[in-house]
């Protein structure tokens, strides 16, 4: 009792004697646990290669969200369906591919386009597309993700833009430095040059080959900047997913030999260079071979031949360089001198006889009007008029590039101040797809990649150089350091107000990227991520008003006729009629056949009983137009109709081009030409328009795609009925009235 | 010891010999990096002002249209209406903002180097800030007047 009360006691006494001190004691004891929690924390704290690592990978990872979410802008504003054209066929496909099988796919004859003829579906159309999203597809239901593959196929574009600019961050690193790398991702992922074919819902082949293009450049690159047999069949690969996924792969085996040549040229010839290349072409050949589409064309076309030529020059190039090693240098130049009278007069001869048997095909008209822009347009009006082949014009750069068309010359002049093999590729790449970007609009897809690298290269360059004037110590201190060596300072090197400048440098930069940034936005909200098969206007109060004109056409089309009715349209719509109505149509976006084309363009501009033969011999039973007087829709069939005189008239010559015009001018008013009044697409058009009032204060039977009073306004059809006019007169369907009975 | 190929090399030189032709050296002198350069940027310049579109679409210099209260013809320098389509001079301007603007950025990136003398580099680095500037100024001046609804 006693020591237990004296325990208490002492605790009580020591408890009362630190009474005084108690707050000071509970400060303390705060103070220690907050210095074990700090130097708890330090163990976690980064090293700077690590917090570089962070850095780099979160960027990264920002980018490749940033590149898919940029491109949602369709989908969050109407729903996922599939754009434009030529998505719906490639749709179709896709939908036939996971249904029936790759087997069936493969050897698909297709009797339901370009009746009577069909299409062999399987052996003319690049696979690699529809094989990438249904394996999309599969995988995703096999995680068990009960997908739809109309939103697979909406999204593949988006995804395959992602990847690409990861693979622009890899081949910026290998070009200069992980900075670039970076840069030229940022650059990549929003550019719109190449968010305008990627956009979601634009399901269409250059989405993913864009992706196997970069691919394969940045494998080929690495081959040769290491002489690696591994990189350069990995590169070969890639050149197979390219060949399997869009036509454009012509380009990738045109300039591959371009760059060999050029470095030979340099005198930059080394194993590397031919090892890469060598494995290239021949494993890439081969594998080429495999898509039914190309076939042998890698041995038997024209446009092939540079690849195979610089290839032999290769091995020539070998050839010499070994036998100069062995032998003394007179012998040597004996032999040089024979070796490329030999090499020349063989290539030459092996070329000649090629072609003069027919072997070796000449240039087809596609790619021959690049190299010759002025040849579509007197040959070849199917070419010339689809508008994405049109040359480009200044502003049209502007729109798709913005700031990378100033940073484009700057990153050529550090490329050319210290070439490298990698370098010197991205130059070439770059030029060669600039020229071609000036003669077809479409082709700034294919030479965006380029501009935003070199881009890349010019603002890391700049950047490094401006940061590091930024982080040099004061001219004071170095001179204190460096004592009596006053020579090496001489005239006073660095610049008054240095710091000043470079951070007026740098918020420089800082606004023009983000006006780019900006730039790229709105032009992708407002310019590129219409779905075209839905028309969106504003009305004079601001009120948005959606024209879905076309799916209600197709659907009627789908629902009201015969499973086996024939529609015939222009060219342009067959894809959508094929997927969404589910009818045949006699001809569509494929043109393969242009005499088929220019048969259905002389009936649209004959007279109603001369086209109504044409059309009975076809088999039609369904005549589809488009009409845009009563919305202002210019991209309507009377406004392509100077092609279907044109395309008809290069096959008929009964079409005269002159019989529509008046001056020289396509006009549908009262001074139309006479036979322009009375010809199937006007009357078809414009049947039972006379009678509407579209704009207020305006006479009925104003069209306001032309502007102007139409010419004949009450007439009959004779050998059509209207069957079906969509809600806004935009898509209009007829029908064919059988054969009298007695003449 | 020899390779077989180089015996068989020298055996067939024994007897042959190789015409005596005076071929002087068919491969030109290569030209320097700065002058590839400056041709390179010439070809730039040329495309990016749309020379291609001008030689096929055969547009005209300048546009024109009537004053409707004067009647005077009064000059259109920007084709109004569409993205793809231009005049000729307007291209030109275009290409050569671009030109500049890029020049900019390398008078800048010159201004860095350390061998130079101090008004040398202060001036290329002034002179590039300004050009920049410019060339920006102007080219989203033109963009502007080109498409009215630019940025809104």
């Amino acid at each position: 009792m006693e020591r237990s009360s004296s325990k208490v006691g002492n605790g009580q006494a020591s408890k009362i004697s630190a009474s005084p001190n108690d707050d000071q004691g509970i400060f303390r004891r705060a103070k220690r646990s907050i210095d074990d929690l700090i130097t708890q924390a330090r163990r976690f704290r980064l090293k700077t290669k690590q917090q570089e690592l962070l850095i780099r990978v979160s960027a990264l990872l920002l980018i490749y969200v940033l590149a898919f979410a940029t491109r949602l802008f369709s989908v969050l504003r109407y729903e996922s369906v599939i754009h434009e054209f030529d998505p719906y066929f490639n749709y179709r496909t896709t939908l036939y591919l996971t249904q029936k099988g790759f087997y069936e796919f493969w050897n698909w004859f297709d009797y339901e386009s370009w009746y009577p003829l069909g299409r062999i579906i399987g052996g003319t159309l690049y696979p690699g597309l529809m094989v990438t999203a249904a394996l999309l597809y599969w995988t995703l239901r096999l995680l068990s993700f009960a997908v739809h593959i109309r939103d697979v196929c909406v999204l593949t574009a988006p995804f395959f833009a992602s990847n690409t600019a990861m693979v622009g961050y890899f081949f910026g690193k290998e070009l200069k430095d992980p900075g670039t790398g970076l840069v030229a991702a940022a650059f990549l992922a929003i550019c719109p040059g190449y968010i305008s074919r990627s956009v979601a819902g634009s399901y269409d082949n250059e989405g993913v080959a864009i992706f196997a293009l970069l691919l394969t450049f940045y494998l080929f690159v690495k081959a040769v900047n290491t002489g690696s047999l591994a990189w350069a069949v990995a590169s070969a690969f890639a050149y197979f997913y390219m060949v399997s996924a869009w036509g454009g792969y012509i380009f990738i085996i045109n300039l591959l030999p371009i760059y060999v040549l050029v470095l030979l040229v340099t005198g930059r010839y080394s194993l590397r260079l031919y090892v890469a290349y060598n494995t290239l072409y021949v494993l890439g050949m081969l594998l080429a071979m495999q898509i039914r589409f190309v076939g042998f064309q890698h041995v038997q076309s024209g446009e092939h031949m540079a690849a195979m030529g610089v290839f032999f020059l290769m091995q020539v190039f070998y050839l010499v360089n070994w036998v100069k090693s062995m032998v003394e240098p007179k012998l040597f130049q004996a032999f040089l001198k024979i070796a490329v009278i030999v090499t020349g007069g063989a290539g030459a001869l092996a070329l000649g006889v090629g072609m003069a048997t027919g072997y070796i095909s000449p240039w087809t008209g596609r790619f021959y009007s690049l190299l010759d822009p002025t040849y579509a347009k007197d040959h070849i009006p199917i070419i010339a008029s689809v508008s994405e082949h049109q040359p480009t014009a200044w502003s049209s750069f502007m729109f798709d590039y913005h700031l990378l068309l100033f940073l484009f010359p700057a990153g050529l002049f550090f490329c050319f101040r210290r070439p490298t093999d990698a370098t010197i590729f991205i130059m070439i790449y770059g030029l060669t797809s600039l020229y071609f970007a000036g003669v077809m609009v479409r082709l700034i897809l294919v030479a965006t990649p380029a501009v935003c690298l070199i881009g890349a290269i010019a603002v890391s360059s700049t950047l490094k150089n401006v940061c590091g004037l930024l982080r040099e110590k004061p001219v004071g201190k170095v001179l204190e350091r460096q004592g009596k060596d006053k020579s090496k300072g001489g005239s006073d090197q660095s610049i008054p107000f240095q710091r000043e400048a470079c951070i007026v440098v740098l918020a420089g930069a800082l606004y023009l990227l983000t006006s780019y940034a900006l730039h790229c936005t709105w032009v992708t909200s407002e310019a590129y991520s219409s779905p075209s098969i839905v028309l969106a206007a504003r009305q004079s109060n601001g009120d948005r008003v959606i024209f879905d004109d076309f799916r209600e056409a197709y659907f009627w089309l789908q629902h009201n006729t015969p499973p086996d009715a024939k529609v015939m349209s222009w060219w342009d719509y067959g894809y959508q009629i094929t997927a969404m109505g589910n009818r045949t149509v006699i001809v569509d976006n494929n043109t393969w056949n242009n005499t088929h084309i220019a048969t259905v363009g002389r009936a649209m501009s004959s007279y109603e009983d001369e086209a109504y033969e044409i059309m009975r011999s076809l088999d039609v039973d369904y005549v589809l137009v488009v009409f845009g007087g009563v919305t202002g829709y210019s991209s309507d069939d009377i406004n392509k109709f100077l092609w279907m005189v044109r395309i008809g008239g290069g096959v008929f010559p009964v079409i005269k081009e002159s019989d529509y015009l008046n001056n020289g001018e396509y006009r549908i008013d009262a001074a139309a030409a006479p036979k322009m009044l009375e010809c199937l697409m006007y009357k078809l058009c414009y049947y039972r328009f006379g009678e509407v009032s579209t704009e207020y204060g305006k006479p009925p039977g104003w069209d306001r795609a032309r502007g102007t009073v139409i010419g004949k306004k009450d007439f009959e059809l004779e050998y059509l009925d209207e069957a079906f006019t969509t809600s806004n007169w935009i898509v209009r369907i007829y029908k064919l009235k059988p054969p009298a009975n007695r003449k | 010891a020899m390779d077989p190929v180089e015996h068989a090399v020298r055996l067939i030189y024994k007897g042959l010999r190789p015409p005596r032709m005076r071929l002087r050296s068919l491969v030109p002198e290569l030209p320097s990096p700065m002058t590839a350069f400056f041709l390179v940027l010439a070809s730039y310049f040329l495309v990016v002002s749309g020379i291609i579109y001008d030689v096929i679409v055969e547009p005209p210099g300048i546009g024109s249209r009537q004053d409707p209260v004067t009647g005077a013809i009064r000059p259109v320098v920007f084709l109004p209406g569409r993205v793809n389509g231009q005049y000729i001079i307007e291209g030109l301007s275009s290409g050569f903002m671009f030109v500049l603007g890029g020049m900019g950025i390398v008078a800048l990136d010159l201004a860095t180097h350390k061998g130079w003398s101090k008004n040398v580099r202060m001036s290329f680095g002034l002179g590039g800030i300004a050009a920049v500037v410019i060339a920006y100024a102007m080219s989203v001046l033109f963009i502007r007047i080109k498409i009215p609804a630019y940025l809104h």
